[in-house]
């Protein structure tokens, strides 16, 4: 190539395309940075817009309103009259004359004050001239001179000055008087126009206005910034940054509820987003997901690999509470709640260790003595498959074979056999019990029917007062019960179930003998007993049977949830699940399955609702099947969710956060023993009340507002050993055997559920006013409220039945808090509304309702009845009744064996709640 | 602007008179002088074996309340299978006789409420007595009215309460299990209770045709279609079964 070639070639192709090449480069840098990785910008333009729009049409309906409304036409056509009418006709005349007048006045009066202030000049001028004489030892005399001249005529102007000023006051004045009108009118209309103008004021904040243009605001990112929030990897505190809020604009804003998301305000906001503070809470603590993220909504809700906490989706974000929250009863949060108690009590917590719950008694039956209570050939059938026998039953299917389920009862049925026979020594056969003696058998019935039995256990198929989720029940149905036991068994057990299993969630119901008899002979009206028990036993108990048996009971770790004799040792074999919830995807094992999204969520569900799903040919999964509804499924997902690695530090924690703990250890105690099966307690449960509907007075008594009612030390007692309070109810509290921790835990919630920091009472018998106590008893006398003709005090009963007593008043000492006592007797029917207990007065009006005769006022005489109640001692009853009445016996002996085993202090009982 | 202020005086008033209206109520009762008026008379009789009245068992209070032998009202069958104690009422009425605003007395009298069943009309005060001179209480159960529970001890010898919605309310005393009694409260004057032969009687009824109802307590209820002629009298019978 020649030198002249070279010269004469043209680069220009490639420079073009060089420049090109840049253009666009730079073009696509601008664009990447400034509107592809910031999608929230166009989010804020939106929402600025839609803000805009819906501000200007409210400008344009209050401008539409106020263009209807009579009122303001009227307004705004009076003012314009008024204004024509000041510039016409006679008056138009009278105010050009005083504006003539005003201008004259004024112009007077600004000369004169000029006059005035420059003559104040000259006086100062002549003071210097005399003072500078002084001091120069000069004739004072001429400066004196014309001191006094110049304040001579001062005084003068300044006579006329305001002479001036009062004239142009009065013009003036004049004037304003003529305008009042207008001025009145000018206002009415402002006043009217006032909430338009505030409208239109809200626009203007919307926009930043350029001349005659106006454009949305400039988008920016927005940030919460949670200071030391979490930890970095040297364990030093960090700051969390949340940016939600630059795309979830309307997130906080009322009255965005049905826009399309990422605008849509924030549900229920008024209770999530009032009680915590987006501007110190953020987003991420509760729904997690990437905070900081903000370049697609892929990245910032963490939906991307490697992110460890993608968002909760539905309710999983209840998993979220627990992040702060002691434990996980929280309002709203229904859903986690659900599946702790699931995760408790249908027994996962007997294989997966999860903190906070490793000491949970052991959730199945007690298997020691299980040879002492189950027909042999109903025993193989359950376990190789006990949905059969039961459909709501906890405990899960372990797809035995048949040779397998043979083998697991009789191993059971061998290790329990010593001491079975044992406990049988010491519980022998009763006698007395017929199920085919009708009168007996309608009598156990009646006995089921109205002690309270039916506050847990259905009695008929398919019946449950106490669900568990939705697809378990919490204490057996017991409409085939023959099937399954003997009558020896079910009667101690009636009478006396932690004779039998030191564990047991059944109480006692203190049944006489008979009582218990009546009832076996009933409960084995239901079902068919079962046959060949005996033949069935040699078989199981063969050897290699059992050992058989052994190696399975073993490897399914039937001991995590049973007692079973020389299994002490073994423990749970499951794995922990106690940070679960932050489990990494990589260590989830999917097996073969190609068909499961992968997702923790997916994952976790697939397990449990099939939990061999992920078995393989190498890989043995033994997790049984518990058969739980999908929702419930849901729940427990929900629970295993909130098992987080991450700590919330305290600053982020609620300020009640003791309180929260009382009242959830409290419930789980609830829950257990389900207390709700009967009572109303803090708003929920009840189920028994609903056979009560007739006459809510004879159920169980409602527990709302327990804690501000009782004493704590008595509540502690009736726990531990309850007496019969209410001589007239059929149901009976029964014995729980609650240990002194469950017991404590039990009264602290009462005392938490009604806000009550220290539930201690003491009343200090020497403070009592013995003018008020005196009142009190005169107001309790026959000749005034006459409490005694429903009350009892000790062994002064009242007359008539027992149905229609009341509560043995000589227990409020000892039972009931005072200031409980004056707002009971203010307003019965507030504090327990359907109670038998009526209003002797009404503190709704000023009204005197109690007897004019004692004391100075209502309240007085509720206060003096507390006092006079708080003297009551059982002991001190020993004035007489107008007739002391038979005792009355109920058919079963109700309360009854209260009076004749209980010392007379524990008899005398009877009391107010329902 | 004179004459906007007159405006607005003037739309007060109208706005005064369209509440007042409102409060009134769209299916108020008009009362009045009804002239040519006819009258309901009838009969409620029972079909079937009537039932023993059971005998209440006085079990408290003997001294006061022990008065002859008090047996329960609830189904009371006179000689004709006449049901007494059966409220018999206008369905459809809106204006008719004059509606007497005065009290109406439910006395607590030997431990009985007497009468049995008491008229009271909606809003209008119920006067309830204690004749018997102990502690009584008076316990309602209503659906639509607030359900009240007021003790009245021997000093009260009278209290006075108001009931605000029309519906049949029981009232028992806690005190003494035995004792029951009705109120019937009503917004029109058209109501009457059977006597002991089950008969009843409306006056005063402007000519027309009518839906009339009978409600007892143990029985139930029952409507029937009846037509007032101007000056006649009209002539119903229910029969009631045993539910």
């Amino acid at each position: 190539m020649s030198k002249a070639d070279e010269e004469k070639k043209s680069y220009a192709a490639v420079f073009l395309l060089a420049v090109a090449l840049l253009l666009a480069s730079a073009i696509w840098i601008v664009w990447d940075d400034q509107i592809a990785r910031r999608p929230w910008k166009k989010y804020q333009y939106d929402f600025s817009q839609t803000q805009i729009d819906r501000a200007k049409a409210e400008v344009a309906a209050e401008q539409q309103r106020l263009d209807s409304s009579s009122e303001y036409q009227d307004v705004v056509k009076d003012l314009t009259e008024a204004r024509q009418a000041l510039e016409t006709g006679d008056t138009g005349r009278l105010m050009a004359d005083l504006e003539r007048q005003r201008g004259k006045a004024q112009l007077f009066y600004d000369d004169a004050e000029f006059e005035l202030r420059t003559k104040k000049s000259e006086i100062e001028e002549a003071w210097y001239e005399v003072e500078h004489a002084q001091l120069a030892g000069a004739n004072v005399e001429k400066p004196r001179a014309r001191l006094d001249r110049l304040e001579g005529e001062r005084i003068v102007l300044e006579e006329t000055v305001s002479d001036a000023e009062a004239r142009l006051e009065k013009i003036v004045s004049e004037q304003d008087e003529i305008r009042s009108v207008v001025v009145a009118l000018e206002k009415k209309k402002e006043s009217l126009e006032a909430e338009r103008e505030r409208l239109v004021q809200r626009v203007d904040s919307l926009v930043i206005p350029m001349g005659p243009l106006a454009f949305p605001k400039i988008p920016k990112i927005e940030q919460v910034v949670l200071e030391e929030f979490d930890r970095n990897a040297y364990n030093q505190p960090v700051a969390r940054v949340d940016r939600c809020t630059s795309c979830h604009v309307g997130i906080n804003k009322p009255g965005y509820e049905d826009e399309p998301q990422p605008f849509t305000t924030h549900p229920d906001r008024e209770f999530y987003l009032l009680s915590h503070d987006v501007e110190k809470f953020g987003c991420t603590p509760c729904h997690q997901g990437q905070g900081a993220a903000v370049n697609s909504p892929e990245q910032a809700h963490g939906r991307v690999k490697y992110w460890l906490d993608p968002m909760y989706r539905g309710d999983d974000v209840q998993a979220g509470c627990i992040a702060c929250h002691a434990d996980v009863r929280v309002d709203k949060a229904e859903k986690i709640a659900l599946g702790e108690q699931l995760f408790e009590q249908v027994g996962c917590v007997g294989c997966h260790l999860v903190e906070g719950y490793g000491d949970v008694p052991p959730v199945g039956p007690y298997l020691r003595r299980i040879s002492a209570k189950v027909n042999a050939n109903w025993l193989v059938d359950w376990v190789e498959q006990p949905h059969r026998y039961r459909p709501r039953t906890k405990m899960p299917n372990f797809y035995f074979e048949r040779e397998e389920a043979e083998a697991v009862a009789g191993y059971i049925l061998s290790v329990s056999q010593a001491e079975s026979e044992e406990w049988l020594g010491s519980h022998g056969a009763p006698d007395g019990i017929d199920p085919g003696d009708a009168a007996l058998v309608a009598r156990g019935s009646e006995i089921a029917d109205s002690i309270g039995c039916r506050g847990c256990h259905g009695l008929a198929p398919g019946e449950s007062p106490a669900l568990l989720g939705e697809k378990k029940d919490v204490a057996p149905n017991l409409s085939n019960i023959a099937e399954k036991t003997n009558p020896r068994w079910m009667y101690h057990w009636l009478k006396d179930p932690r004779g039998y299993s030191p564990d047991a969630r059944m109480p006692s119901l203190r049944l006489t003998d008979d009582d218990a008899r009546a009832l076996v002979s009933y409960l084995f009206t239901l079902g068919t007993p079962r046959t060949g028990d005996e033949a069935t036993r040699v078989k199981l108990l063969e050897p290699d049977n059992v050992a058989l048996g052994e190696a399975l009971v073993r490897k399914y770790g039937c001991p995590g949830c049973h007692e079973i004799p020389g299994m002490e040792a073994e423990s749970r074999i499951g794995v922990e699940l106690s940070v679960f919830g932050s489990k990494p995807m990589e260590e989830l094992f999917f097996g073969n399955r190609t068909d499961i999204p992968y997702t923790w969520r997916d994952w976790t569900f697939h397990k449990v609702n099939e939990p061999r799903i992920y078995e393989t040919e190498r890989i043995e999964q033994v997790m049984p099947h518990f058969d739980l509804a999908e929702s419930d499924i849901d729940a427990v997902l929900v629970f295993l969710a909130s098992r987080q690695e991450e700590r919330v530090p305290d600053a982020y924690r609620p300020a009640n956060l003791e309180r929260e703990k009382t009242l959830a250890e409290g419930r789980r105690v609830i829950e257990r023993y389900n207390c709700v099966g009967c009572h109303v307690i803090g708003g929920e449960g009840g189920a028994i009340l609903s056979l009560y509907e007739e006459n809510p007075t004879l159920g169980p008594p409602i527990l709302n507002g327990e804690g501000a009612k009782v004493q704590a030390n008595w509540l502690y007692g009736f726990l531990k050993r309850p007496i019969p309070l209410r001589p007239w109810l059929a149901i009976r509290m029964p014995t729980f055997g609650l240990t002194d921790d469950e017991t404590v835990k039990l009264v602290r919630y009462f005392a938490a559920e009604d806000g009550i920091d220290s539930p201690f009472v003491h009343i200090d018998q020497a403070s009592l006013s013995p003018e008020y106590v005196e009142a009190g008893e005169l107001l309790a006398s026959v000749d005034y409220f006459s409490c005694w003709t429903c009350h009892q005090q000790g062994d002064r009963k009242p007359e008539g039945p027992q149905e229609g007593w009341a509560p043995d008043l000589a227990l409020a000492r000892e039972r009931l808090n005072p200031d409980w006592i004056v707002e009971w007797i203010k307003d019965p029917q507030a504090l327990m509304p359907g109670t038998r207990m009526p209003s002797f007065y009404d503190f709704s009006d000023d009204e005197r309702d109690g007897p004019e005769d004692v004391l100075e006022s209502d309240l007085q005489q509720a206060e003096a009845l507390r006092d006079y109640l708080l003297t009551l001692h059982p002991a001190a009853a020993t004035a007489p009744m107008a007739v002391p009445p038979a005792q009355e016996q109920t058919p079963f002996d109700l309360g009854g064996e209260g009076a004749a085993s209980a010392p007379a202090a524990d008899e005398i009982d009877a009391q107010t709640e329902g | 602007m004179l004459n906007s202020i007159d405006r607005a005086i003037r739309l007060l008033g109208v706005a005064t008179c369209a509440a007042l209206f409102s409060t009134a109520g769209a299916f108020a009762y008009e009362g009045g002088a009804v002239s040519g008026g006819g009258s309901i008379k009838g009969m409620v009789k029972f079909t079937g074996t009537p039932p023993e009245r059971e005998v209440l068992e006085v079990n408290k209070d003997k001294e006061v309340c022990a008065v002859g032998v008090k047996k329960s009202n609830e189904l009371v069958v006179g000689a004709d299978g006449g049901v007494e104690f059966a409220v018999v009422s206008l369905t459809n009425i809106s204006k008719g006789k004059a509606f007497p605003e005065g009290a109406s007395v439910l006395d607590q009298a030997g431990c009985e409420y007497l009468p049995y069943i008491v008229v009271v009309r909606k809003g209008a005060d119920l006067d309830i007595l204690n004749s018997d001179g102990i502690l009584h209480n008076v316990h309602t159960y209503s659906e639509k009215n607030k359900p009240l529970n007021r003790a009245q001890p021997k000093f009260k010898k009278k209290i006075t309460e108001k009931f605000t919605e029309t519906e049949m309310v029981k009232v028992t005393c806690d005190v003494h299990g035995w004792m029951k009694g009705w109120l019937a409260v009503v917004d029109h004057p058209y109501y009457a209770i059977t006597d002991g032969s089950g008969g009843f009687e409306l006056t005063d009824v402007p000519a027309g045709e009518y839906e009339i109802k009978v409600w007892q307590e143990k029985l139930g209820e029952s409507t029937q279609k009846v037509t007032v002629p101007a000056g006649g009298e009209a002539s119903v019978t229910f029969e009631m079964a045993a539910k």
